[in-house]
């Protein structure tokens, strides 16, 4: 069954449509679903802030959106089609830039090799260069050396030139925060803002609500591998502290 | 002369960087250390000799077939089907897969050209085309393995650093998610690796040949892996430019060692021979230690630990069904079932050793030959045929095999795995190429012997106390009981406080050593115990075959032993049985049976020859099968039967039914072949058959109400809504296929988005 979805058919609905949109989503590691019907959706032009504690399902519901995982049940859309099953080079190549958990660079690559990697997507090398030299001069100065040299920081920077350089329609951010200094998190979040100022739309999982939920327009509340609250941050964070989180 | 010898030196050298660029290609685009290597080879070799002297092709269209079409394809295949399911398995199974890959194409070359005709190639250009630079004497062909050489490792020193593919293939090892995230396809990547591994491979086993003057020989050009493998060692399996130093280093010190030894040296060609293994082990010895990784290591193998007492149990049912099945055989089959358990006993040791600890040793039969030399000359008694092997023989041979293994794993030790791996390879091709080709007597300590006399020992069968082993029958209990013993000695270890610590060491080597354990000791100790067993089953193989020759320690054999060991599941006392008889006995069988179908009837000769040689080439296929079920055959078995508990009926039915064979075969109804089958099938079949007729009591409620189907009108009456509901009624109606559903509950489709239809996503 292939999906024949006329093309004019999508453009009318331009603007009401989702930018990424999971329905009903289910995912498996082998016998343990984690995701029991996800529903979430990336209005265009947004922030959304996934938030919950530990093992509810962010990560998973991070990896199926980026194409990394499969499903087993329920779609998959970016801007209103169903790309259910889409791979991840695929998923990249269509402006859905996803990064991961932990560090998204090659340890063993130095941190132009690395921009070139990330060139896979269509942009130059020149551009992507420019783009992340500008932003952290840093890099600049430290282009030939190996990225898994260089300090927490600087990796995540590096990560993050990806999204400066390659210009994507979504970003997908898994625990910016994760083993960095508080001070770096929150300049790092800059970055992100100013992102969404151009209109990216950005999905970003956090676990530590506070740095995230300034520049979020939505946020979602996920426990036990569902969605279980929507909406305005400023609602959320009062739930999450007085409820989930504990503060 | 000495010019002369350096320019030799360096083609050989450049030959073996050509290998060995190929090899750290593949390693490091997939993880996976190509034993097959030289394999590929060989069989790029002898295929261009087909196309060039057989087939009288010209030449330079042959080099273009063999490297254009034939190298590549191969790489290309071996990625699609085989290495791409590799990921995330233990180290063992790649390298296992690998290793049939090896066994079988070995197979394949011997059946398609038989290694009785001499093979001679010709250089390019021929011999008589040479310059003459400062009087030396340099043929075209030197010149062409030299230029080839310098353009791949100018090749591919641009690939890596120049180019983005190149860049994208060194990060295709590291993290491929991250890559795919990159909108870059890493099994693409990986098989455009594999492809220009292989291409790599097959121009050194065409240029190799006539560079060393001899004729085509495919177990020579398989183990030309080794010597690349040595060479890519100076790089740490990483670097191309250190590892072409080290081929030249490699080429050089082989020309200069035949060049300027010594002439009274008379054992320097096999010292030649053994060059690159000994190499090998200076480097390891220099190699600095490896970082521990914090992560524990994930892979897909499970092997569950029986307790003491239910192996106890197995064990002496092991014991009561060969002494039952000795009464079905006649007694030329003995033999052959006393190696398969000898062979048993070998596998044991690596049950241990992999299995438990997750090290490895891939020439566990060398230390076997270890323990037979020593035993040979230490605990031979008595004259003519009345000649016995004592105790203290078979003792002192058991402890020279642990004290060898200890002296082998030494330099490995601080290393990942793969490095002993390969330690213990190279071992094997020294005890091959010195240790059995020592022959002639010569002065060792003061004493005037020859370790291997004559090339051929006979050891004879051991005797202690009233026990003689020359009896057939004794000599067949005796070594299942010491299988049973050592097997349930295993478990038990397995079990003990130590058994854990070897279990801590194999999943997270950085815990464990934060918990204080001393990883080189445990190793050290783990590796001596595992040898000690590979020696004695080594010294009983010897028995059962009572004359030896080097052929019985070859590194094939280790090999089969391990891969078959692997498919049984290494992670068992069971599949080192499995592994065992199979190894031991369950090949020269079915050679064997298939051969005298073939003298029985001579119109089906051919027939029968292709069948048997097909199962020998078919080995290679083994390793598919292991990708898929890399916790081997008895642990699928094992589920399957931990399954039929909740119905013992039906195991104690399939209990009489053997029972019932066994009488039948006993009175000489049916025959022994028939009877064998007949009881495998019927216990491999048994959870099938269980599920059949006990349904009901093997299955939860819900399963038995899927399995027995709701009528598709009282969905949602009876039973609620299942997903992908929608899509099923659309089927059953015979409804065309619907786009996009509304509802969460249809079916997800596969559906990659085209290009031009994605003006959304795309700003």
């Amino acid at each position: 069954m292939t999906l024949t979805q006329p093309h004019d058919a999508v453009r009318p609905r331009r603007s009401e449509e989702p930018v990424l949109e999971l329905v009903g989503v289910r995912a498996a590691y082998g016998a343990i679903e984690v995701l029991k019907g996800v529903d979430l959706s990336v209005p265009a032009g947004t922030v959304c802030a996934l938030l919950g504690p530990n093992g509810g399902g962010k990560t998973t519901t991070m990896r199926v959106a980026s194409g990394l995982m499969p499903t087993t049940a329920g779609e998959v859309r970016y801007s209103g089609r169903n790309v259910t099953g889409i791979t991840a080079g695929e998923a990249a190549r269509l402006g859905v830039c996803s990064i991961p958990e932990g560090r998204g660079v090659f340890a063993n690559l130095t941190v132009r090799e690395n921009l070139w990697v990330a060139t896979g997507t269509g942009t130059s090398l020149a551009e992507i260069e420019e783009a992340a030299y500008t932003r952290f001069p840093k890099l600049g100065e430290r282009r030939h050396q190996l990225a898994g040299s260089m300090s927490g920081g600087e990796q995540q920077m590096l990560a993050l030139s990806r999204a400066l350089g390659t210009d994507p329609a979504v970003l997908l951010l898994d625990e910016l925060s994760m083993g960095l200094a508080p001070m770096i998190v929150s300049s790092m979040y800059d970055i992100v803002g100013a992102l969404a100022a151009e209109g990216i739309s950005i999905l970003v999982a956090e676990q530590f609500a506070r740095v995230v939920l300034p520049i979020a327009d939505t946020a979602a509340l996920m426990l036990g591998g569902r969605i279980v609250q929507v909406g305005d941050p400023a609602e959320i964070e009062d739930e999450l502290s007085t409820t989930y989180l504990g503060g | 002369m000495f010019l002369t010898f350096t320019v030799l030196g360096l083609v050989l050298g450049a030959v073996y960087a050509i290998a060995a660029s190929g090899l750290v290609l593949t390693y490091n685009t997939s993880g996976i250390f190509n034993f097959a290597h030289g394999a590929q080879a060989m069989i790029g070799a002898f295929t261009f000799y087909q196309l060039q002297v057989v087939w009288g092709v010209p030449t330079l269209l042959a080099v273009a077939i063999v490297l254009g079409i034939l190298g590549p394809l191969m790489g290309y295949l071996l990625h699609r089907f085989i290495m791409g399911g590799l990921r995330d398995t233990a180290e063992v199974t790649k390298i296992v897969v690998t290793v049939a890959i090896l066994l079988g194409f070995v197979s394949l070359s011997h059946w398609v050209w038989s290694p009785q005709d001499a093979r001679m190639v010709r250089m390019f250009f021929g011999a008589d085309s040479y310059v003459s630079i400062g009087g030396v004497v340099i043929r075209y062909h030197e010149i062409i393995c030299l230029v080839a050489a310098a353009g791949i490792a100018i090749g591919l020193r641009l690939l890596f650093t120049k180019s983005r593919m190149g860049v994208v293939m060194r990060g295709a090892v590291d993290d491929p998610d991250l890559l795919r995230l990159n909108g870059h396809d890493p099994e693409r990547v990986a098989a455009i690796a594999w492809a220009m591994g292989s291409t790599l491979a097959v121009l050194a086993g065409i240029l190799i040949t006539p560079v060393g003057g001899g004729a085509l020989e495919a177990n020579a050009l398989t183990l030309l892996v080794i010597d690349a493998f040595a060479a890519a060692l100076f790089g740490r399996l990483r670097s191309i430019p250190r590892t072409f130093v080290g081929a030249v280093v490699l080429g050089m010190a082989s020309t200069y060692l035949v060049a300027y030894a010594p002439s009274n040296w008379t054992w320097v060609t096999n010292l030649r021979d053994a060059l690159p293994m000994i190499l090998l082990f200076v480097v390891l010895l220099v190699l600095p230690q490896d970082r521990l990784r914090g992560a524990a290591v994930r892979t897909r193998e499970r092997y569950e630990v029986p307790t003491v007492r239910r192996a106890a149990i197995w064990g002496v049912v092991l014991v009561v069904a060969t002494v039952a099945f000795r009464q079905l055989i006649d007694d030329s089959s003995v033999g052959t079932l006393i190696l398969g358990l000898t062979f048993a006993i070998i596998a044991l040791s690596l049950t241990l050793l992999t299995g438990y600890a997750g090290e490895l040793n891939l020439a566990p039969i060398s230390f076997g030959a270890i323990a037979t030399l020593v035993a040979f000359h230490t605990g031979i008694t008595g004259q003519g045929l009345d000649a016995r092997m004592s105790l203290t023989g078979l003792v002192l041979g058991v402890l020279a095999a642990a004290i060898t293994g200890a002296l082998v794993a030494l330099p490995a030790l601080r290393l990942r795995g793969l490095y002993l791996a390969l330690a213990t390879l190279a071992f094997g091709g020294i005890v091959s190429s010195m240790v059995l080709r020592e022959t002639q007597p010569r002065s060792w300590f003061g004493h005037e012997f020859a370790l291997f006399p004559q090339g051929t020992i006979i050891v004879w069968p051991l005797k202690v106390g009233p026990l003689d082993l020359g009896d057939q029958d004794v000599f067949l209990y005796t070594t299942a009981t010491i299988f049973a013993v050592l097997g349930v000695g295993v478990i038990a270890l397995r079990n003990s406080g130590y058994g854990r610590r070897l279990a801590a060491m194999k999943d997270s080597p950085a815990a464990a050593v934060m918990l204080g354990q001393r990883l080189v000791r445990l190793k050290l100790s783990v590796f001596m115990i595992s040898t000690a067993i590979a020696g004695l089953g080594g010294i009983l193989m010897s028995m059962a075959l009572s004359s030896v020759t080097s052929d019985h320690f070859v590194y094939t054999l280790s090999l089969s032993l391990v891969m078959l060991t692997v498919v049984g599941g290494i992670g068992y006392v069971s599949g080192a049985l499995f592994g065992g008889l199979i190894a031991g006995a369950g090949f020269s069988l079915i050679v064997g049976t298939f051969n005298e179908l073939g003298s029985a009837h001579p119109e089906h000769a051919s027939t029968f020859s292709i069948i048997s040689h097909l199962i020998l080439v078919a080995v290679a296929l083994v390793g598919v099968g292991v990708a898929h079920n890399p916790s081997g055959n008895m642990s699928s078995i094992f589920a399957g039967h931990r399954f039929l508990a909740g119905a013992p009926e039906v195991r104690y039915a399939a209990i009489g039914v053997t029972v019932v064979l066994y009488g039948l075969a006993y009175a000489g109804v049916i025959g022994t072949w028939t009877f064998g089958i007949l009881v495998a099938v019927l216990w491999m079949a048994l959870p099938a058959l269980g599920l059949w007729l006990r349904a009901e009591r093997l299955l939860p409620p819900e399963a038995l109400a899927a399995r027995r189907g709701v009528p598709l009108e009282l969905v949602g009456v009876d039973v609620p809504y299942p997903d992908g509901f929608g899509g099923q009624l659309d089927r059953t109606l015979g409804l065309p296929a619907r786009a996009r559903r509304a509802t969460p509950t249809i079916p997800a489709q596969a559906q990659a988005p085209s290009e031009e239809g994605e003006s959304h996503v795309r700003v």
